[in-house]
């Protein structure tokens, strides 16, 4: 992951809260769309998004951060 | 590649640039870096969509297939950016 390269290098400037936090989103959201994008868009790209399409998309990215919630809690209730 | 050309170094290892000077390389540097990846999942996502008996050239519905990929691939990522940072449940 891009923020990692930040998290090991030492020589770099230290980098605002605020900035770390925008690339974390950019993570999230590239991530998210990569998956999502395999789970929802099954047949040859249109010139619209099918509402099942939208709906999928939107419903998915909503399930896997419920899921990303749930494994945390899941992993430390093992700790 | 060099990524911060310092014209003076310093013991620690930073440039004489002023710190605002390096912030500016490096959120530019971070754009450039999401900007390569972005594209890179693109690729891949519209090639095995749309290229899926590659022929000795691009076709007329290869070529229309792609761009339609790109602008779906781009207004999924709208539509999951706002899903998750614009609407708190």
């Amino acid at each position: 992951m891009i923020i990692n390269m930040l998290k090991t290098s030492h020589q770099l400037v230290h980098i605002s809260h605020q900035e770390k936090q925008k690339a974390m989103v950019s993570e999230m959201v590239g991530k998210i769309t990569n998956v999502c994008w395999d789970k929802c868009i099954t047949s040859t790209p249109g010139s619209k998004f099918s509402s099942s399409e939208s709906t999928c998309l939107t419903n998915c990215a909503q399930r896997y951060v419920d899921m990303s919630v749930l494994i945390m809690k899941r992993f430390q209730s093992m700790q | 590649m060099d990524s911060f050309s310092p014209s003076s170094t310093s013991s620690n290892g930073l440039s004489g640039q002023s710190t605002e000077a390096l912030m500016d390389q490096v959120k530019s540097q971070l754009a450039q870096a999401y900007a390569e990846e972005f594209l890179e999942t693109v690729r891949s996502k519209c090639f095995a969509k749309c290229i899926t008996k590659p022929g000795t050239s691009l076709s007329g519905s290869e070529s229309s297939c792609i761009s339609r990929c790109v602008d779906r691939y781009v207004e999924a990522t709208g539509i999951i950016s706002r899903t998750l940072f614009s609407s708190p449940r």
